[in-house]
């Protein structure tokens, strides 16, 4: 089994700063990603401009609270929400992230890690299944970046996560970024992270910059992607070969015409390194 | 620890519950000589608090620079306590805050949940549904005998409020970077709706609010009118304030007689 992957060139997040260029213009670049829980309301300037940019390009929508790993139950109010909002605008495919958010019926708005065990594998693959079932599709996992990890996990993130993609039949939504900050912070090897990773579950690629806050690394998405990050992309590229690939930039967000130019820089880098890739081919 | 258990304490320290959970935290969170593990959870929790002051900052532009950093700060912090967010969407976790100004009024302004009342209406209608207004004509297409058994219905996007101050001059007055007005007392009805992708609010009449009212309670056009009947000439009263609603997209349709 794989998840089917969808080449679709290289994208930058729906932002409201860039709604008026947006209805002007098509937008130039090739997909848009926007965050599900944004466009959920029936009316106004946010799903006029998400239904305007589904006419000219696709459209990924990317959720922050499905809170996959929590322990409350999933909210079938979100999932009634989510699933109205994926008929609507019918998008490539649908991802949220590999984390919790919920507790006690109350949303804490952030991505708080797992800890990476059994009966968290356990608990959040049977929860996949049935977020699946609700959307009559699979969906697509994203790697979280974090600053705590478990005394109890018993397994490496990638190995999680691989073992939970492959248990529930879903995709991976690669954020190089968050494998950075989170390599930095918990001291383990990227390069490492890359090579555990299933390559016929890839899905999509994040590219982001982040603060260095001195003792560690925030993941913040204000910043350009710095030069580690475009080399572990470089290596991403060269190890899963033509991914979709979305630049996140979500605070300080500059003019579109920046956004472009980051998203240009990544469609240079993935071109070089499959080049790369044919040239050692050769004999 | 359970997964259950490990979810109870982040979320504790996360929010900052009451309780000394420093041991707990060091039995389930790996430090590294950088970062302890206590520092680590706090990174959460900080970004916690910011991001849900943000989020109110947001849909109460105008409260913010009434009260300044410091105060907005604090106010938000001690609604989060009393309101964590209970819906996914977080431009919905302001939806207490007028209640709560009225609860924990501020004794040298005690405006602010009418002004707060006044920005979470604009907010709400900005993301109502959209509606194809209803035209006049449609209501003058009735057969006379029908006419007052008639029932206009309100847009999804306008809002009334009843207010027990001069919201509306306050939030002018800081839309504009005026000097801002002493708390001026008195009861204010308000309309609030959307116009395309722009919001408006404006200040009613009290018969005329009592008559919207009448509309959204679904009653039919002869009671609706009857709020104007103190005016010296209610019935042109009434058809002007009808015909302006209409002008102004706030009736979505009239439908006849049931």
């Amino acid at each position: 089994m794989a998840f089917p992957r969808k080449y679709l060139g290289h994208g930058v997040g729906l932002r409201t700063k860039h709604f008026a260029s947006y209805l002007a213009a098509p937008p130039p670049v090739d997909w848009l990603e926007a965050i599900s829980e944004n466009f959920m309301a029936p009316g106004g300037r946010p799903i006029a401009v998400l239904e305007k940019v589904r006419r000219d390009v696709p459209v990924v929508l990317h959720g922050v609270s499905l809170s996959i790993g929590s322990v409350d139950p999933l909210s079938e109010r979100y999932l009634d929400d989510l699933a109205a909002l994926v008929r609507r605008i019918e998008p490539a495919w649908v991802s949220d992230h590999l984390c919790w958010g919920t507790h006690g019926g109350r949303y804490v708005h952030d991505l708080l890690p797992l800890p990476y065990t059994e009966e968290a594998l356990t608990h959040v693959a049977y929860r996949i299944e049935h977020v699946q079932e609700r959307l009559g599709r699979q969906i697509v996992l994203e790697n979280p970046s974090s600053y705590v990890a478990f005394k109890d996990s018993t397994m490496t993130e990638w190995e999680f996560l691989s073992e939970l993609v492959s248990r529930a039949d879903c995709g991976i939504l690669l954020d190089v970024n968050n494998i950075h900050v989170s390599a930095r912070n918990h001291g383990f090897d990227p390069y490492d992270y890359l090579a555990g990773i299933p390559a016929d579950r890839v899905a999509q690629f994040h590219i982001a910059g982040h603060s260095d806050k001195g003792r560690y690394l925030l993941d913040s998405h204000d910043h350009p992607v710095p030069d580690a990050v475009w080399d572990l992309y470089r290596a991403a590229v060269r190890r899963f070969g033509a991914v979709s690939t979305l630049v996140e930039w979500d605070d300080h967000i500059p003019p579109l015409e920046r956004l472009v130019e980051e998203s240009r820089r990544a469609e240079s880098i993935e071109s070089d390194a499959l080049a790369g890739d044919v040239r050692r081919a050769l004999p | 620890m359970t997964l259950a258990e490990t979810q109870a304490l982040l979320h504790a320290a996360v929010t900052r519950e009451d309780g000394d959970r420093s041991l707990e935290i060091q039995r389930c969170f790996t430090g590294s000589p950088e970062l302890t593990a206590a520092e680590r959870v706090e990174i959460y929790a900080d970004m916690y608090l910011w991001r849900l002051v943000d989020a109110l900052r947001e849909d109460y532009p105008k409260l913010a620079a009434l009260l300044g950093d410091e105060r907005f700060y604090a106010l938000a912090e001690a609604y989060v306590r009393e309101h964590p967010s209970a819906h996914h969407d977080l431009g919905r976790m302001g939806v207490h805050l007028a209640a709560f100004l009225r609860a924990h009024p501020d004794p040298g302004r005690p405006d602010l949940a009418d002004l707060a009342a006044l920005e979470w209406a604009r907010s709400e209608v900005f993301f109502e549904a959209d509606v194809e207004p209803a035209r006049q004509d449609a209501l003058t297409a009735l057969p006379t005998e029908q006419f007052l058994h008639a029932r206009l219905r309100l847009a999804p996007a306008v809002r009334l409020l009843a207010v027990e101050h001069d919201a509306v001059g306050l939030w002018r007055a800081l839309e504009h970077a005026d000097a801002v007005p002493p708390p001026a007392p008195g009861i204010q009805a308000i309309a609030v709706w959307r116009g395309g992708f722009d919001v408006f609010h404006t200040a009613l009449e009290l018969d005329e609010a009592t008559a919207l009212e009448s509309v959204a309670s679904g009653d039919p056009l002869a009671r609706v009118c009857a709020a104007f009947g103190r005016r010296e000439d209610a019935a042109r009263a009434a058809f002007s304030a009808i015909t302006s609603w209409f002008d102004e997209g706030w009736i979505a349709a009239a439908d006849g007689p049931r």
